[in-house]
């Protein structure tokens, strides 16, 4: 298959890395070759977190700038400071409600306005999708959810060698019977969202 | 059912994080007894290990590192296959016993996992601990998957109860933080207890003994340097005329290059998986088959010194290239940096493949301490009381996240347990007045000697345990100081407060930091003495409370009246719950906590029942 690199950031305490390892069980789940890094070393909620999932034969967990074939942000602001990490024909998955670091609450800096962010991202991608994933989450049953209203989008996209059903069956496998309906219901507005 | 680290069966593939993959590896060896203090990176092996538990092995947080490798060094001497874990800072703090461990040997079989931190992702340097393998005199592993990272632990702890020779298993964040298939072998029964044979002339290294012992361990390598030369981790692929040798996770990265480049045909590649003892004979061949070569090993040059250094001995005219503009001495290496290192020496295009260069000036988004967390409401007592006219001793915890304007509430810090040592020696020097901060764990790490010191040498320092009742900086691990009920069965609840007291401090206080008024006044009166004191504020993480203590607060805040007066709240004590719209000042009910001291510090906050 393709090599495939996805470098996903976004704040602690949004669910960026369960989401990263679910992904990573659903590609190995597929039969996939797969390698995966985090970085959350200050593991404050808050936080800026990075992570990495590397598909088809990759050995290193770590992406360098140019290198992501797709970028996933799980906050705008995150999106476009990772954006130095897309490759040329690169794709990206985008939420689109802020989450203000403390610095712009306190008025002492200023969130990029939302128009901008998207300029940038279409400014440097082949492909890109944005979705509200906190309303979506919040429609699913819960704000956490809205990090598997992304991965559904990215399983819907076309960029991975597995659709949205792969990631069903890894929800039902791997996460507490108690979480799976609702983000399975996650799951599918992130695939409408990315129809629509 | 089981988990598949204990249960799992030959043959079978789990995704793993790196660090649970050492955690197979040590249960396909047969470990008995794992010791550790915990330290990001590293902290996902002891964690594992303790949420697992199966009764097949002995499993301790250690209060240090030192501890930790005495303890285990005790199990080791006494039979045991022994692991003992910490980052790589914790291995300063256990030199100690280590450096002396190594000559008398170990009978059961003892390896030390380092975890390194190249780039200082969680912390205070980048130091380079193979020179511990070399200054010790340990054989080292440094695995670069999380594959090779099941399989090194493995066999890193049969050599070391072969060799009776303590072995260190090498690792930066990288490797501790990924996460790779890794196919499982057999779990074996646990090993088999090795009698102790009392021998003085061995386990006692009195001067006499530590004479002979240092023979025996310069042997004792000498003859692992042939394990080494044979290693399956040491291998040489390819068969062109540049030659690179390389290690730990930069194995990785070279690989990825060269296949991505489609360089592979013309480099001839050394991969040092065990990389101590050197393997001399087999380097030697490397560097007779090729006319250059580029040692790419992240941090200190080491391996490229050993290697110039064998080139001049063996008479050979093969320059050596390692350190340069892009693979430098400081921080990680990428694919990148190697890629644009090797592209001179292959005569090849080094353009950089970025094609958005990045904005300046983005807001930065700094870890922060959490909302709700007790610490903001010790520091911004102490900020209002003591202002900029006071000095902060700060140590290495959550709270070191203070250093953060508004609370501004870290000075000076060197490692663990220094806040109340550096505190005494600022304030004796200076003759300002000093605050230092400690955590739980901390101060039962090592800040209990320097309390001790300041109490006997008559030092001039304010104390502060900020008490949160876990190490929560790393993941709430068990410290003496946990709640009992949460210690279980096998642990003992120490009491802060008796032990400062036993300490000889007269002047202890404790508060309830939520309580603002009543904080503010112990400060106070703290403030108007001197010598040493201590005021242990007493609260526990926040996190923890709701995941361990299954504690919830029904309340939260809410922005009632907006106002010069709530702009200043949200600017001075900026809770990360805060945040503002067009409406002004807001709370996030999903972030508040519902610790209501945003409601003591002004009257424009108040609080409501949480919505459903």
């Amino acid at each position: 298959m393709e090599r495939i690199r996805i470098y996903m950031t976004g704040v602690g305490g949004q669910g960026t890395l369960t989401a990263t390892t679910l992904l990573a069980r659903t590609a190995l789940d597929q039969g996939l070759d797969v390698v995966s890094g985090e970085i959350h070393g200050m593991a404050q909620r808050g936080g800026v977190v990075e992570s990495t999932v590397l598909l088809g034969g990759w050995k290193s967990p770590k992406i360098s700038h140019g290198e992501a074939d797709i970028v996933l942000g799980f906050e705008p602001l995150e999106t476009l400071r990772g954006l130095p990490y897309l490759a040329k024909g690169g794709s990206v998955i985008s939420n689109t409600e802020p989450l203000p670091p403390v610095g712009v609450s306190c008025g002492r800096d200023t969130y990029p306005a939302m128009e901008h962010i998207t300029e940038r991202v279409k400014g440097c991608s082949a492909k890109c999708w944005f979705l509200p994933c906190r309303t979506l989450g919040l429609e699913a049953g819960s704000v956490q959810a809205g990090n598997i209203v992304l991965l559904g989008a990215l399983c819907a996209s076309g960029l991975l060698p597995f659709g949205p059903e792969a990631l069903e069956s890894a929800i039902r496998k791997y996460l507490k019977p108690t979480l799976v309906d609702m983000n399975l219901k996650a799951v599918a507005l992130g695939v409408s969202k990315l129809a629509g | 059912m089981a988990h598949p680290i204990l249960a799992g069966a030959p043959g079978e593939k789990h995704l793993l994080l790196g660090n649970e993959a050492i955690v197979r590896g040590a249960l396909e060896a047969g470990i008995n007894v794992v010791t550790c203090y915990p330290g990001t990176p590293s902290s996902e092996v002891p964690d594992t290990f303790h949420r697992l538990k199966d009764g097949s092995y002995y499993f301790e947080y250690s209060v240090n590192e030192k501890v930790a490798m005495e303890v285990a060094a005790g199990a080791a001497l006494g039979g045991a296959l022994t692991l003992v874990t910490m980052k790589h800072v914790g291995v300063n703090v256990a030199a100690d016993p280590l450096l002396t461990m190594t000559y008398t040997g170990l009978p059961g079989g003892l390896v030390l996992l380092s975890a390194d931190d190249p780039g200082c992702h969680s912390s205070q340097n980048e130091q380079d601990n193979r020179y511990y393998a070399r200054l010790a005199g340990m054989p080292c592993f440094e695995p670069a998957s999380a594959q090779e990272a099941k399989d090194m632990t493995r066999e890193a702890l049969l050599l070391a109860r072969k060799t009776e020779q303590p072995v260190m298993l090498r690792t930066t964040t990288r490797v501790n933080h990924l996460r790779g298939p890794v196919a499982f072998d057999v779990r074996p029964e646990p090993a088999k207890i090795v009698d102790f044979n009392r021998d003085p002339r061995r386990f006692v290294p009195v001067p006499a003994v530590a004479r002979v012992r240092h023979g025996e361990l310069l042997k004792s390598l000498e003859a692992i340097r042939e394990v080494a030369e044979n290693s399956q981790w040491n291998v040489v692929r390819g068969e062109g005329k540049v030659g690179i040798i390389a290690s730990g996770i930069a194995r990785s990265y070279l690989s990825d290059v060269l296949a991505e480049q489609g360089w592979a045909d013309k480099v001839s590649v050394l991969e040092l998986g065990m990389s101590w003892p050197l393997p001399v004979k087999l380097i030697g061949d490397f560097l007779k088959s090729v006319e250059k070569v580029i040692v790419i090993e992240e941090l200190e040059p080491i391996l490229e010194k050993e290697v110039r250094a064998m080139v001049q001995e063996m008479g050979l005219n093969v320059p050596v290239f390692g350190k340069c503009e892009y693979l430098t001495v400081q921080g990680e290496y990428t694919t990148t940096s190697i890629q644009m290192a090797l592209a001179g020496h292959l005569g090849a295009n080094a353009a950089s493949p970025v094609c958005f260069e990045g904005e300046e000036g983005l807001p930065v988004r700094p870890p922060n301490l959490c909302a709700g967390c007790s610490h903001r409401a010790v520091y911004y007592t102490v900020r209002q009381l003591f202002g900029d006219d006071a000095y902060y001793s700060s140590d290495i915890g959550c709270y070191t996240l203070g250093i953060l304007p508004p609370l501004k509430m870290a000075d000076f810090l060197f490692c663990m347990g220094s806040s109340v040592s550096s505190g005494c020696g600022f304030s004796r020097s200076s003759g300002k007045d000093v605050l230092a901060f400690i955590g739980d764990s901390t101060f039962f790490h090592s800040g209990i000697t320097g309390l001790v010191n300041a109490v006997f040498n008559k030092h001039d320092v304010l104390l502060v345990v900020l008490d949160n009742g876990t190490t929560a900086m790393t993941g709430h691990q068990l410290n003496p100081g946990v709640d009992a009920n949460v210690l279980g069965d096998a642990c003992v609840h120490l009491d802060i407060e008796s032990i400062v007291r036993g300490c000889g401090v007269s002047e202890v206080a404790k508060v309830k930091p939520f309580n603002l008024k009543a904080t503010l006044k112990t400060f106070e009166e703290m403030k108007a003495k001197s010598g040493v004191r201590v005021i242990i504020a007493e609260e526990p993480c926040i996190l923890y409370a709701r995941r361990a203590l299954k504690l919830n607060r029904p309340q939260t805040a809410y922005v009632a009246e907006q106002g010069p007066e709530t702009d200043r709240v949200l600017n001075e004590f900026a809770c990360p719950a805060f945040y503002r719209d067009e409406a002004g000042v807001q709370v996030d009910e999903s972030l508040c906590s519902g610790c209501m001291v945003c409601m003591q510090i002004s009257k424009n906050f108040k609080a409501r029942k949480r919505s459903a």
